[in-house]
C-alpha cells in the first residue's frame, strides 16, 4: 500500500477528529432523554457491560449523561466560537480600516476585556443574562473574541502596505469592495484557525463557569454539571463519577486542538508547503 | 544541548504541576485537618467537637438582632438565656421567666423573671435588659417578623410588659429563640463578635470561617453544664466525614448519601425532624396577580387534580430511594407537633388517584399521558439549583407522577427566580419550624391581596381560624384552632380540602457520633441541619 505524503496523512487525521466529534455530538443529542432519565432501581451501580460509566445517586446513565454532555458543551462551542469569530473579524477589520478613532476605541475594549480575568467574566455576563443556555452562550461569545480580534486587526494592518492593495485603492476600487476581494480571502486561513482553536476555550469555560454554579442549571446533562455534582461523591468512593465525563471532555478539547492545528498546516502559506 | 535543555525544561515543568497538584490536595484536606488537629479533641471528658455545615456559621456573630438564634434557622441561643423554652414536646417551658400571662384582647403580654440571673460581666439581669432586647430586635432585626410587638417596657426589676400591635397568641415561641442582651453593654457594631450573656455558655474564640469555642458560664444560674467546653468545626460535608474518619471530631453532621458508609469507632444517629419538603400546587387558573407576576396553573387549578396527587405518590418509596431510608413521610408542614392535626394523614392509593383523575376529565392517552379538551397533564417541577436531595425528590416525584399519566419535567431554579416562578408551577420548598406562625405564613391570605404569599390559595374560612388562634388569649386552646384551620370537619388544607400543597417526606438530620458520647433526648428537629443539635450540650455526657 501507497505510504500517504504529509498532507494526505493531516486530512485524514483532521477527517477523523471531524467525524468523531460529529459523531459525539450526534449521538449526545439522540441519548438526551436517556440522560435526564432517573431511575432509582439503579442507583450508584459500578462501570459494568450495561453501564460502562457506572450510574450515579439517581440512577442516570453516566454513559448517556457523559455523551449529551460533550453533546452539548460541542454545539454550545459551535455557536460561542462562530460568535467570537465574527465579532473578532469586524472589529478586527474595523479597527485597521475605519481610522485613528476607531482603531482607538477597538484596542481600548480589546485592553478592557483582556483585563479582566476570562472566568470571571463570563460568570458575570452569565449572570447578568440570566443564567442558562443563554447566559453562558452569551458569555463567552462576549469574552473570547480579544486575541482573535487582535491578530486580525494586526493583519489587515499589515495588508494595507500590501502593494496590491495599494494599487488597488489608487485606482478608486472602493473601500468595501477591497476588504471582500482583498482582504478577506486573504485572512481567511487566519480566521478559520483562530475560530477552531476558539472551540476548546469555550468548551472549558463553559464547563468551568457551569461548575462553579453560574451556568447550565443542575438538572442540564453538561460536563461542568456532572463534574461538580461528582465532587460530592468523591469521598465515598464513587470515582468513575468524575473520572470518565472528565476524560472525555480532555479527549474532546484535545482532538479540537488538533484540527485546528492541521487546519492552521494546510492552510498557512509557511507550512502549505511541506 | 538545546534539547536536553529543553528536555529538562519540561521534566521541571512536570515536576511543578506535581508539586502543585500535591499541594492543592493537602491543601484541600489539611484546612479540616489542621482545625482538628489544633483541638486535640479525642474523647475527653468534659469537651465535644461538633462538625456543622459553613452555612451554620453565623455570619454577623452572635447577636440576637441580626439573626443569631432567631433568624431563617430557630435554634437555643445558648450564649444568652431566653425567657422561654421549648419543651421536647414543644410546649412551653421556663428559662428566665417565671410565669407569664396575656391580657383578654391579647395586647398585652406580662411576663416576670427570675431575679437571680447575671451576666458574664457580673451585672444582673433586669426587666430593663430584656425590654431593651426586645425593642432592638424590633427595630434592627432583618431576619425575622417583630411586626406584631409595638413596644417593651419594665414595670419593675423582673417585670416586662410586652404591648402588641395586634393579638399574637403563640408570642411564647417567639420568646423562646431571642436571646436576651445586656443593655449596658451592647453596641450593634461589636457585639455579634463579642456577645456577653447569661447563658449556659460563654464565647472563648471565634475564627471565621473555621470555628467556634464555647466554654460553660461558671455563674449560670440553672443546672451547671456538663460539658465545660463545646469546640464548633464548620466544614463541608465530605471534609466533615473525612474528619470523623480521622476522628478529629465527636459529632458529625451528614446526610443520606454518606449512611451507607462506616465509620470505625462512630456509630450514625438518626433524629426525627419537621425539616420537610414538599411542593405547592398553585390553586388558580392562570393568570397574573395583582403585582403582575404569572400566576397560577390551569391544570393544579382544579382540586380532584391536587388530591389526586397527594394520594398517588408513594411517600415511603420517597424515602427509600432518595433517603435512604432516614425519614418519615410528611403530611402537612408541621408533623408531629402540638398543633399538628392528625387528619392531614393520608394512605397511598394510585387507584384512587386514577379514579380521581378520571372524574376530572383527564383522561389517559395512548403515550401515558392524561389529556383533557386537547389540554396534556403537564408539570414542571421546580427545585433550587444545586441541592441534591430537593433535585433527586423531584425526580423521583416526576417518575412517580408519570405513572399516573401526568408528564413532568424538572428545572433547577436560582432563589433569586424561585419565588416569583413558583407563583405558577410546583417548586420543591422545605420548611419546619417550632411555631404554629409556619402555618399562617403559608396558608393565610395576604392583607387583599386575595392570596396566600408562596403559592396562590385562599380560603375565608382557614383564614378565619388563624385569625382567631392568633387572637385567642390562652395558648393550649389556640393549638385547637390552628388544628381546625388544617381541618375542621368540613373544610382545610387536607386531602379532603383544598391541598394547596402536597407535602413529601420529613428529612432526617443524619450524624456521625463517636462511640461514648451520650448525646441528650433531642426535640424534633426544626428545619436547617445546623445548631439545633447542640441546643441541649450541656446535657452531652461521656460514658
Amino acid at each position: 500500500m501507497k505510504r500517504l505524503n504529509r498532507r494526505q496523512g493531516m486530512v485524514l487525521l483532521l477527517v477523523c477528529a471531524a467525524v468523531l466529534l460529529a459523531a459525539v455530538t450526534v449521538a449526545g443529542i439522540l441519548l438526551e432523554p436517556r440522560a435526564m432519565q432517573a431511575d432509582f432501581s439503579r442507583t450508584n451501580r459500578t462501570p459494568c457491560a450495561e453501564y460502562p460509566f457506572g450510574t450515579d445517586w439517581m440512577g442516570r446513565d453516566m454513559l448517556a449523561r457523559t455523551l449529551a454532555g460533550l453533546s452539548l458543551s460541542i454545539r454550545i462551542g459551535l455557536l460561542t466560537a462562530a460568535a467570537s469569530a465574527l465579532i473578532a473579524l469586524v472589529l478586527g477589520i474595523a479597527a485597521a480600516t475605519l481610522g485613528r478613532k476607531a482603531d482607538a476605541a477597538v484596542s481600548y475594549c480589546i485592553d478592557m476585556i483582556m483585563g479582566i480575568p476570562h472566568i470571571l467574566l463570563v460568570m458575570l455576563i452569565s449572570i447578568a443574562c440570566g443564567r442558562g443556555f443563554t447566559g453562558v452562550v452569551a458569555g463567552v461569545a462576549l469574552s473570547h473574541w480579544t486575541s482573535l480580534a487582535r491578530v486580525i486587526r494586526g493583519e489587515v494592518m499589515q495588508l494595507r502596505q500590501a502593494p496590491y492593495i495599494l494599487v488597488a485603492r489608487k485606482l478608486g476600487v472602493p473601500q468595501g469592495k477591497i476588504i471582500r476581494k482583498h482582504l478577506l480571502p486573504h485572512l481567511l486561513p487566519q480566521f478559520l484557525t483562530g475560530l477552531i482553536l476558539l472551540f476548546p476555550h469555550a468548551i472549558l469555560h463553559e464547563a468551568s463557569v457551569t461548575f462553579l454554579g453560574f451556568g447550565l442549571p443542575s438538572e442540564q446533562p453538561a460536563i461542568g454539571v456532572i463534574l461538580s455534582e461528582s465532587m460530592q461523591y468523591l469521598t465515598t468512593g464513587r470515582w468513575w463519577l468524575a473520572l470518565f465525563p472528565g476524560l472525555m471532555l480532555i479527549l474532546v478539547v484535545v482532538l479540537f486542538a488538533v484540527s485546528g492545528e492541521q487546519v492552521r498546516r494546510l492552510l498557512d502559506p509557511a507550512s502549505v508547503h511541506e | 544541548m538545546a534539547d536536553l535543555v529543553r528536555k529538562g525544561k519540561r521534566r521541571l515543568a512536570l515536576l511543578l504541576c506535581a508539586a502543585v497538584a500535591v499541594g492543592a490536595l493537602t491543601g484541600c484536606g489539611g484546612g479540616a485537618a489542621g482545625q482538628g488537629a489544633q483541638e486535640q479533641p479525642a474523647a475527653q471528658t468534659d469537651t465535644v467537637v461538633v462538625a456543622m455545615g459553613p452555612t451554620s456559621e453565623p455570619e454577623a456573630g452572635f447577636d440576637p438582632a441580626f439573626g443569631w438564634g432567631a433568624g431563617e434557622h430557630v435554634h437555643e441561643p445558648l450564649i444568652q438565656s431566653t425567657l422561654t423554652v421549648t419543651n421536647t414536646d414543644l410546649t412551653i417551658g421556663y428559662d428566665l421567666a417565671t410565669g407569664y400571662s396575656a391580657s383578654e384582647d391579647g395586647l398585652t403580654w406580662t411576663v416576670t423573671i427570675r431575679d437571680d440571673a447575671y451576666f458574664t460581666d457580673g451585672e444582673q439581669l433586669t426587666a430593663e435588659d430584656v425590654a431593651f432586647t426586645y425593642n432592638t430586635v424590633k427595630a434592627s432585626s432583618s431576619v425575622n417578623d417583630f411586626t406584631m410587638l409595638d413596644y417593651a417596657e419594665a414595670a419593675d426589676d423582673t417585670t416586662v410588659v410586652f404591648h402588641m400591635t395586634r393579638p399574637f397568641s403563640i408570642w411564647p415561641y417567639t420568646m423562646a429563640v431571642v436571646g436576651i442582651v445586656p443593655e449596658h453593654a451592647y453596641d450593634s457594631a461589636t457585639y455579634g463578635a463579642n456577645p456577653i450573656g447569661s447563658g449556659r455558655y460563654m464565647l472563648e474564640q471565634w475564627d471565621r470561617g473555621q470555628q467556634v469555642i464555647l466554654t460553660a458560664n461558671p455563674d449560670y444560674y440553672g443546672e451547671a453544664p456538663e460539658m465545660q467546653r463545646v469546640v464548633i468545626l464548620f466544614m463541608e460535608e465530605d471534609a466533615a466525614f473525612l474528619a470523623a474518619q480521622a476522628g478529629q471530631v465527636d459529632v458529625a453532621y451528614t446526610s443520606a448519601t454518606y449512611s451507607n458508609e462506616t465509620v470505625e469507632g462512630y456509630s450514625l444517629a438518626s433524629y426525627a425532624s419537621v425539616d420537610n419538603r414538599g411542593i405547592n400546587l398553585p390553586a388558580v387558573p392562570a393568570g397574573t396577580d395583582s403585582e403582575g407576576r404569572a400566576a397560577g396553573n390551569d391544570f393544579t387549578a382544579d382540586v380532584l387534580v391536587r388530591r389526586a396527587i397527594n394520594i398517588g405518590i408513594d411517600r415511603q418509596e420517597m424515602i427509600d430511594n432518595v433517603l435512604n431510608g432516614y425519614g418519615t413521610p410528611a403530611y402537612s408542614i408541621c408533623d408531629q407537633l402540638p398543633w399538628y392535626n392528625e387528619a392531614s394523614e393520608v394512605e397511598y392509593d394510585p387507584e384512587a388517584a386514577a379514579a380521581l383523575l378520571d372524574e376530572a376529565g383527564w383522561t389517559m392517552g395512548e403515550d401515558g399521558v392524561r389529556t383533557k379538551d386537547g389540554m396534556r397533564a403537564e408539570l414542571n417541577l421546580l427545585y433550587s439549583n444545586g441541592d441534591s436531595v430537593r433535585q433527586a425528590l423531584a425526580a423521583d416525584l416526576a417518575n412517580q407522577l408519570g405513572e399516573l399519566g401526568i408528564a413532568c419535567t424538572i428545572e433547577g431554579v436560582g432563589w433569586d427566580t424561585a419565588y416569583d416562578r413558583a407563583l405558577s408551577e410546583p417548586l420543591l420548598w422545605g420548611w419546619g419550624a417550632h411555631t404554629p406562625m409556619e402555618l399562617y405564613n403559608i396558608y393565610r391570605t395576604i392583607g387583599d391581596s386575595g392570596s396566600a404569599q408562596y403559592s396562590p390559595y385562599s380560603n375565608e374560612t382557614v383564614d378565619s381560624y388563624m385569625d382567631e388562634a392568633l387572637a385567642s388569649a390562652d395558648l393550649e386552646q389556640s393549638y385547637e384552632l390552628w388544628r381546625k384551620a388544617q381541618w375542621d370537619g368540613t373544610t382545610g388544607v387536607t386531602q379532603d380540602g383544598d391541598i394547596p400543597w402536597v407535602w413529601l417526606v420529613n428529612v432526617s438530620h443524619l450524624y456521625w457520633v463517636r462511640d461514648g458520647l451520650q448525646i441528650a433526648g433531642q426535640k424534633i428537629h426544626p428545619h436547617g441541619h445546623g445548631w439545633s443539635i447542640v441546643n441541649n450540650v450541656d446535657q452531652w455526657s461521656w460514658s
